[in-house]
Order: structure tokens, then sequence, then C-alpha cells
């Protein structure tokens, strides 16, 4: 129940990409195709998984004062596997990541992760800690991905030759290159904010983030109290 | 302290050998396949394995590597690639196709450019490559037709257009017609 709980909250409550906003280079950056989404989610996931195992194994022996190197040397060697098998097996992937499989190192989000949770909680929560947050990020991930490519090119690509022509009017190139992203993200980040708010009040009650969170100087959820 | 850190970078320091061990091959082969995909894409139809069917020539202080596509025994187009240096995100990598009687059969750009997508990265689609089949090397202007030539460059990436145009100029027009007796020399080194 306990682990059920960790492998949930990454969905809606706290997801990197929406709620945590973690992790915002890879999620700007990758977002140009659903297929590529995809590719970043399930790379990065794998990384969470695997490094959040390991710390949660080892956090005993860590001492205080190394930990993040520690942590970063976990994290690295993940990468570098991830990014030898992807180069191996899945070799037009790797060419349109690119730079950004080693810069899963300095996500923030694997290392809050292995900071704030896995050293901190035995194996299994970890490893569903983990899990949830992967999810959470790939899904946050396509979700973005899937609203520029549609824009920004017409199509919905999910993997290889598995692809949708969703509409044939001429694209909206903004939508593809980095400023599409920032864009997109803000609208989505506003929807979302708008959604919570929407909801909050039909229960009778002003909407106010989670403490824990940190979107404190944010206030755009206020927006219309 | 100082012990866990180096147990922990020892321990990383193997697991990465071992995977290294396992995925150098298909890394190695996966490199390789994406040049000769490339190779065969642009050549006319052979019968032999031009990757390792190669003539070299010197032209211009460089080495210009030509694949040569052979059938029953005789030459039947050449293939080399050609990297351009005025792309807009850097070099543009293209792989030109020509047979014996000096036409451009098919080019392909090389996927690892750094163009914008959506805008320059349309090179790489069928629609513009596909207009440089069957040009007579010796009658084609060589350029974009905004320049005067006779390619129609992606409509709001003439940079990245003009790139490609360049590249196959400089293998067709400038290594090619120049050097036809060693692209097309008797010899084949396997």
């Amino acid at each position: 129940m306990k682990a059920y709980r960790q492998l949930i909250k990454g969905l809606w409550e706290e997801n990197p990409i929406f709620r945590l906003v973690l992790g915002m280079c890879p999620t700007l950056a990758v977002t140009t195709s659903v297929e590529n989404s995809i590719g970043m989610g399930i790379a990065a996931t794998f990384v969470l998984v695997s490094s959040n195992a390991v710390i949660a194994s080892i956090r005993r022996l860590i001492p205080r004062k190394v930990r993040i190197p520690c942590f970063i040397v976990v994290i690295a060697t993940f990468v570098t596997i991830v990014e030898l098998v992807m180069e191996g097996y899945a070799n037009k992937l790797h060419g349109s990541l690119g730079i950004f499989i080693p810069l899963i190192v300095v996500n923030c989000i694997i290392l809050g992760r292995a900071e704030a949770f896995a050293s901190k909680n035995g194996l299994l929560l970890s490893i569903a800690d983990g899990i949830g947050m992967g999810i959470g990020f790939t899904l946050g991930l396509v979700v973005l991905g899937a609203c520029r490519e549609v824009l920004g090119a017409g199509t919905i690509t999910v993997w290889g030759d598995l692809k949708f022509q969703v509409h044939s009017m001429a694209p909206m190139i903004l939508m593809i290159v980095a400023p599409g992203g920032f864009i997109a993200l803000g609208c989505l980040l506003a929807l979302m904010n708008h959604v919570q708010t929407v909801l909050a009040r039909r229960q009778g009650r002003s909407f106010t983030p989670p403490a824990h969170l940190d979107c404190r100087h944010c206030t755009i959820c206020k927006f219309g109290d | 302290m100082v012990f866990v850190l180096s147990l922990i970078c020892a321990a990383s320091g193997l697991l990465m050998a071992l995977v290294y061990d396992v995925t150098e091959a298909p890394i190695a082969e996966a490199r390789l396949h994406k040049k000769d995909d490339a190779i065969s894409k642009v050549l006319p139809p052979h019968d032999n394995d031009p990757a390792t069917t190669t003539n070299t020539v010197e032209y211009g202080g460089e080495k210009w590597t030509f694949y040569m596509a052979t059938k029953a025994g005789k030459y039947v187009g050449a293939a080399c690639e050609s990297i351009s240096q005025e792309g807009y995100g850097g070099d543009i990598r293209v792989m030109v196709g020509i047979t014996v009687d000096d036409k451009v059969y098919g080019i392909e750009v090389l996927s690892d450019h750094k163009e914008t997508p959506g805008l320059g990265a349309q090179i790489s689609q069928d629609t513009f490559c596909a207009q440089f089949a069957d040009k007579p090397i010796g009658s084609t202007t060589w350029s974009v037709a905004k320049d005067g030539g006779d390619i129609d460059g992606v409509t709001a990436a003439t940079i990245s257009s003009r790139a490609v145009v360049s590249a196959v100029r400089a293998a067709a027009v400038d290594v090619y017609m120049n050097n036809k007796d060693a692209v097309y020399a008797e010899e084949v080194s396997e």
C-alpha cells in the first residue's frame, strides 16, 4: 500500500514536469516529437529506477559528507550504460536524442530523488518511487511532445514507422523549435493549474499548493481569487 | 570516506567495462550499417559490396574515397561522401552517387546534420533529394534556383539547400569530372 502510494504520486500530485517543474533542459529540448519523448522517458526511467535501487541499498555505507559525489557516480554509471546500449541497439533514436542522453546525469529529477527519497527510504519504496516518477516524467514528456508535434509537424510519430498524419494544414514550425517548447510548456502548466483551481473551487475551497512542493514563489494558481 | 567513494567508483568502472564489452560489436556494426545503407541507396543496381570496393582520388590536397559499384565485373557507378561546411548548423555530410555515363544517380544527406528541425532539416527528405536524380553532371547548373541554378531549394532554407548543392558540386563536378580515370581505375582495392 505504501509502495503503491509512492508509485502513483509521480503521475499527478508530484509530477516531475508539471508539479515539481524539474528537469526542464531535456523536457524543452527533446519534446519535438512523441518518439523522442518516449525514448527520453524510457532512458530516464531506467536510470531513475536503477540509481534509486542502488542508492537505497547502499545508503547506510555512504558517508554524509561525500553523498553527492557517490550519487553522481552511481547515476553516471547507469547513464553510460543507457548510452552504450542505445547506440548499439537503437541507433536512430540515439542520433535524435544526441547530447541529451549523457546529460541525464545532471537531470535534477534523478539526483533529486536520490537525495530526497532513496537515501532515506528502503529498497522497495525507492524502486516504487523511481518507477512512479519515471512514468510521470515520461507521460509529461509525451503530452508535451504530442502537442508540439501535432502543431509543428501535423503528425504523431509513436515509434519508427508507426506514424499518424493528424492534419495536413501547413505546420506551425515555431512549435518544434526551441521557443515553441517554452510556449507549449507554459500553456500546459497554466492549464494544469487552472484545472486544479476549478476543481478546488467546486469543492468550495481555494486551491493551495502542498507546502512541501517548491512552488510557493509562484502565484499563478491564486490568480482570480 | 575515501574508501567508500573509491569502492563505488571501482564497482561502477567494472560494471561499465562489462557493458562496453557486450555493446562494442553492435555499436561498430550500427555505425558501419548507417554508411553502407547510404552508399547502396545512391548507387545504381549492383552485385558487389561497394563499401569494401574503394578507389581513392587525390584532388585539391584532399583524399576522396569513391565506393565503386560493379555489375557482372563492370563498373556501373561510384559514390563518394562530400562534406559541406556551409550548413546553417555546422557540417552537412552528403553521399553522392554517380553513374558511369556521368549522371548523378542519387544523393543521400546523412542524418547527423544539425539543421533547424522543420526548416533546414527538410534537406534530408526525398522531396528535395529526388530532384538530383538523373541530372547530367556536365549540363546542369549546380546551384539553387534562387542563384540561377537548376536545383529548387527548400523554401525558407536557402542556406541549407546551398550547402547540399555545393557538396554535390564539389564531389561531382570538381572531383569526379576531373579525375574520371582515377575513379574508374582498373585495380579494385578490396
